[in-house]
């Protein structure tokens, strides 16, 4: 399987740049990048220094918009070329333009079969400019959702912004599982931003930004987070999740979560959402924390704050007969 | 499900839903209005088994299996729903 990152981060927050930095690390320089312009002339792929076969411009269009269809063949077309030995290349990175939102792009890199096929979602970074993201995010609800969506936040410039602390404060409200981290000219081991976001100790730090139950609003979104003691019945966990993506629907931006299962109470099964889209469930081998509780986070917009775990309550109390 | 916890789930559906109206409790279950409509959801009896729900209006009897088809079979009833309703969507397993 071919990990995909994600970049995005709104119009010059310095996505480039950090893809610039990535490109120079060992690791990293054998990467396959997509950059997705939206304008007439694209110069940001002048500006990244890659073998021209692994580099690829999305123009005329945005990413989460216009050009998804163009996402999934070139992907497909990498993967095939790949596969011819035509190219090389070990990871894919996605640079989208400064005013997409990344949902529907993950909707098209875990929904479409010949994607998923051979390629696998590691994390959703986003850039945030340290000098001017709070303004941006305050004008622009393209900057918000981008930083709701983040696994991994990461604040650029920080040189020139000497306290980001309330720019800190206001992405720890909107996305409070999401580390941030810091760079300068993009200058960031890219293993902290690019490593799986579903891995046991990613997920951890996302638990445990959320201490009790309840909701937390900023803005309009809320962190509605459920703790459960007792273990869930596996047939609890479909429906919930269909009741969720059903009467949610798109008020429902984010979902993570680790449950108890059950039927495998050793074996914690860990849930990743955008909106109604889950990845496949997975089930770790053992617990990240000697917290063996369920607990669920879910991110999202006029949910009100009680009803996951009321209609939790129910489904479990239906289970149970 | 105690008929006060059925009545906050369903008052909390309805402002999902975006729907105005209330919902008190009533005749062993609770009664919802929402502009004309006046609905009845009572708990099924142990010998109607499979069905647990019933979503009484004045003119029809709708039974429910579970929370899940009441709360669409409600949504439905009170012409809440969207023109598309989304499904949960699972990824191919990596």
């Amino acid at each position: 399987m071919i990990p995909v990152s994600v970049i995005t981060g709104f119009l010059g927050s310095g996505k480039t740049t950090l893809l610039r930095s990535v490109l120079r690390d060992p690791s990293y320089a054998g990467s396959a990048v997509i950059v997705n312009e939206w304008g007439d002339i694209g110069l940001d792929h002048e500006l990244l220094e890659t073998s021209e076969e692994n580099l690829l411009g999305l123009a005329n269009g945005c990413l989460c918009c216009a050009t998804r269809g163009d996402l999934a063949r070139t992907l497909i077309d990498l993967a095939a070329r790949r596969r011819s030995g035509a190219v090389t290349y070990h990871r894919v990175l996605i640079e989208t333009s400064g005013l997409a939102d990344p949902a529907p792009i993950l909707h098209t890199l875990l929904m479409d079969p010949s994607i998923a096929e051979d390629h696998r979602v590691e994390a959703v970074v986003t850039v945030v400019d340290a000098l001017l993201g709070a303004e941006t995010m305050a004008r622009h609800p393209e900057a918000t959702q981008q930083a709701m969506l983040a696994d991994r936040l990461l604040l650029s410039k920080t040189d020139l912004a000497p306290d980001t602390s309330a720019l800190e404060a206001r992405l720890a409200a909107l996305n409070p599982g999401a580390p941030i981290l810091r760079a300068v000219q993009g200058a960031i081991p890219p293993d902290m931003l690019f490593a799986s976001a579903a891995r046991p100790a990613a997920l951890q730090h996302w638990l445990e930004a959320i201490a009790t139950p309840g909701a937390r609003h900023s803005a309009g979104v809320e962190t509605i987070s459920i703790l459960r003691e007792d273990p869930l019945p596996a047939v609890v966990l479909p429906l919930f999740l269909e009741a969720l993506a059903e009467h949610a629907g798109e008020k429902l931006l984010r979902m993570k979560g680790i449950i108890r299962v059950a039927e495998a109470t050793e074996k914690p099964a860990v849930l990743h959402g955008v909106r109604h889209v889950l990845h496949p469930i997975q089930w770790l081998e053992d617990w990240p924390s000697a917290d063996r509780r369920s607990r669920l986070v879910l991110i999202g917009q006029g949910i009100p704050q009680w009803w996951p775990a009321r209609l939790l309550e129910a489904l479990e109390e239906e289970a149970r007969g | 499900m105690n008929p006060p916890a059925l009545r906050a789930l369903l008052a909390d559906s309805l402002t999902l839903w975006g729907v105005v109206g209330s919902v008190e409790i009533a005749d062993g279950g609770v009664r919802l209005i929402a502009g004309k409509h006046v609905l009845h959801v009572t708990q099924a009896e142990l010998e109607e088994a499979p069905m647990r729900w019933w979503l009484i209006s004045e003119t029809r009897r709708r039974p429910a299996a579970s929370m899940l088809g009441l709360l669409r079979s409600l949504r439905y009833a009170l012409n809440a729903t969207s023109a598309e309703p989304a499904r949960a969507r699972v990824a191919a397993p990596s």
